[in-house]
């Protein structure tokens, strides 16, 4: 079983450091754990179940019974633990991280140490796509979509159910097509009335999906690299990075090869990202980890929302704590800071 | 008659006193909050920028409280900001106020003095000592925008240094309300040294080294806490020392044609942009270069969505100036969107960026009060507070 050790027996313990990375997206979960040299030793890889605490007690019990099934994970101990996504804050209280940090940085992170003379990272998620921008080793510049969520994940995985295909598929549908249809890049919902267009006008599965890839790319690269130099090498990973379709289309209209992250690594880059980033905390700053431990899963919390009323703003707070300490781990919500503990 | 005004972020004071000054009674809309930006946004054009809903909102919100007469600033310049008194008045007689009227204050030349007829028009009494009265309420309001504009500029510099967090937020809080009750002119003459003392009663660690900083854009955007979902307060606390020129007292004394620091950013944006096209777009684009050459860390942009004259500055910088300087810049667009996650992450990896960048370069170049001679022809800001306040942080 791994433990969460003060820093007192480590020496005593003898068991070999990991540190563990959680990346809490808006559509899926991602835990990875990893050992000094930066091996992944196990991976947990999730849909959202509702709250996020409900998916990251889920993700702690899927890690925890994958390290109790092999003994050779039972040498390692946890020693630093770090929390990205969009609910990184939540998840860092609720697990006991040790630091949070963009997904950004963390992208990058994990994109240098596998491909270290990286010059664009290209990544689309559930919600949100980015591009980051490196240059002699360090970020120069960065794009994430602000206002519109066209030409993300959610929107592939609507149309796929539209189509009645499994969305495992769609890549191979898209490499399929000799013709790709042309499609409204602009707006999604452009795009979903010139594919029913298409659809009714007969035009098969095929053209259609790759139609559909290639103007999300074109979406993408309109939206977020206004003025920005795409030079090689090019990494692209997040949860479209799966879809060959996506990949090609990428290739065609950037005109130069586009390397995706290999052996399922390409949709746990963040969490990756987060594990390095711990690993270099660890090792920096020699303090024990507040991590809880993988029993944290046998802890109840509780979130209660109740309305500030100090001014018309009236905000609503929300309040997560533990049941049985009725401990305040977070609390957050409001426009001035006020209650704010994180 | 009660008079009321939109917010726009610390200015009231200013404002109030420039009316009760006139001997009219005002009342202050409440801070802009969500109900009122409901109520802007439900009754305004949909196209129209956020400035326009929030202040709808905040008109809809000071008629309640009693107001019959608004005061709007309007300015015949390029863009539409100059007909939004009209739009406005017309939106709030179709919404049941009929009552209610909206004074437009002509702050396209303020040595037209126009604006002296806005004061004459609010005032219900007309007699010969209302010259000497408008005299007076124009030096109470020059004086304290000035020392609004020294409040937020110390809050800028301290924030990044306080221990304990939430102290310079209060600070300010206490130092406006101060001012809004010193009505004297004796006292408002001294008002500076209560500025440097409250600031300096704030523990402050003198050991970080923060991040410099430059905030820019749009003016009712920046100056409104909660327009902009209180950027100047989080940068802060992430330890980001935050610079703006931006205020109103900067404004007012530009359209006197007395302020030689937007001349010199006219200037230095000449080349880019060679006229006023509204907003802050030539003001952006010169401040952009002049803080790259002084050595800044990164610079924010900030407008609301769907401002031409903003976008137009944004394209300038990203295509050309960008590539000249490189001076990391972000650009936020701010409208009715309260979901602060996607802001906090792009506000939150930039910081991690320009923090990176500075390690990379080994740049820790300090202000240090020799060494500002060296920089530009003019001051970055104001004058002797500011330096007041850099000693403070340096020795104590």
């Amino acid at each position: 079983m791994v433990q969460v050790n003060e820093k007192i027996h480590v020496s005593k313990d003898g068991k070999r450091d990991s540190y563990l990375g959680i990346d809490v997206g808006s559509v899926t979960l991602k835990f990875v754990l990893m050992d000094n040299d930066q091996r992944v030793l196990s991976n947990v890889f999730l849909r959202n179940q509702g709250s996020p605490i409900d998916s990251v007690k889920l993700g702690m019990a899927e890690m925890r019974s994958k390290i109790e099934k092999n003994p050779e994970l039972q040498e390692y101990a946890i020693r630093a633990c770090g929390t990205t996504g969009s609910a990184r804050y939540l998840t860092k209280a609720v697990v006991g991280g040790d630091l949070a940090k963009t997904e950004i940085i963390a992208h990058a992170v994990a994109t240098q140490s596998m491909y270290p003379d990286v010059r664009t990272i290209l990544e689309i998620g559930g919600q949100d796509s980015k591009i980051i921008i490196l240059r002699d080793g360090i970020i120069v510049d960065f794009a994430m979509n602000s206002v519109c969520a066209a030409g993300t994940g959610s929107f592939l995985d609507h149309q796929a159910t539209r189509l009645n295909i499994p969305i495992e598929d769609f890549g191979d549908y898209a490499v399929n097509s000799k013709n790709p249809a042309s499609i409204a890049g602009r707006c999604t919902v452009f795009a979903e009335s010139d594919m029913i267009h298409k659809q009714n006008a007969g035009y098969s599965k095929e053209d259609i999906i790759a139609g559909l890839c290639d103007s999300l790319v074109r979406n993408y690269l309109n939206n977020l690299s206004k003025g920005k130099d795409l030079e090689e090498p090019i990494v692209f990973q997040g949860g479209v990075s799966s879809n060959k379709g996506i990949i090609k289309s990428f290739e065609r209209h950037l005109g130069c090869k586009i390397t995706v992250p290999g052996g399922g690594l390409n949709v746990l880059m963040g969490a990756l990202g987060m594990a390095i980033l711990s690993r270099e905390y660890y090792i920096n700053n020699e303090i024990d980890t507040v991590f809880r431990g993988l029993r944290m899963t046998d802890i109840d919390f509780r979130t209660r929302t109740f309305n500030c009323g100090d001014c018309p703003n009236n905000c609503s707070i929300v309040e997560c704590s533990i049941v049985e300490t009725n401990e305040v781990i977070a609390r957050w919500g409001s426009r001035c800071g006020k209650w704010e503990v994180f | 008659m009660i008079v009321s005004f939109p917010n726009m972020g610390y200015s009231w004071p200013a404002f109030k006193t420039l009316i009760e000054c006139m001997g009219v009674k005002v009342v202050l809309p409440d801070p802009t909050n969500r109900e009122a930006v409901k109520i802007g946004v439900k009754y305004s054009p949909e196209f129209v920028c956020f400035p326009f809903k929030a202040t709808l909102g905040d008109f809809v919100s000071a008629i309640k409280k009693g107001a019959d007469t608004l005061v709007m600033a309007i300015d015949c310049g390029p863009c539409r900001f100059g007909f939004y008194h009209a739009v406005q008045e017309r939106i709030l007689h179709d919404m049941g106020y009929k009552d209610v009227r909206v004074i437009p204050l002509d702050q396209a030349d303020l040595l037209e003095f126009k604006w002296v007829k806005t004061l004459f028009e609010v005032t219900p009494t007309k007699n010969l000592f209302l010259y000497t009265k408008a005299v007076k309420a124009v030096q109470y309001f020059i004086k304290k925008t000035k020392y609004i504009d020294d409040i937020s500029t110390a809050e800028g510099l301290i924030r990044c240094y306080e221990r304990n967090k939430g102290d310079t937020t209060r600070v300010v809080k206490k130092l406006l309300i101060k001012l809004d009750e010193t009505n004297k002119i004796n006292e408002l003459r001294k008002f500076k040294s209560v500025i440097t003392n409250e600031f300096k009663k704030i523990d402050i660690d003198r050991s970080r080294n923060p991040l410099k900083v430059a905030l820019s854009g749009e003016i009712h955007i920046t100056l409104e806490p909660n327009d902009n979902l209180d950027i100047r307060r989080k940068l802060g606390e992430m330890g980001v020392q935050l610079y703006q020129n931006l205020s109103v007292y900067d404004w007012v004394i530009h359209k006197f044609h007395l302020n030689y620091h937007r001349k010199w950013l006219e200037y230095l944006a000449r080349p880019y942009m060679p006229m006023d096209i509204g907003g802050e777009a030539v003001w952006v684009i010169g401040e952009y270069i002049d803080r790259a050459r002084s050595g800044f860390d990164g610079f924010i942009h900030a407008y609301p969505f769907t401002c031409m004259p903003e976008i137009s500055a944004r394209t300038i910088i990203t295509n050309v100036l960008h590539k000249k300087y490189d001076l990391p810049i972000i650009y936020f667009s701010f409208d009715e969107h309260a979901a602060e996650s996607g802001f906090r992450t792009r506000l939150e990896a930039f910081v991690d960026l320009i923090q990176g960048r500075r390690e990379q370069k080994k740049h820790k170049k300090e202000i240090k009060l020799e060494e500002k001679s060296k920089e530009p022809l003019y001051e970055i800001h104001g004058g002797s507070l500011y330096n007041n306040i850099v000693q403070f942080i340096q020795t104590g």
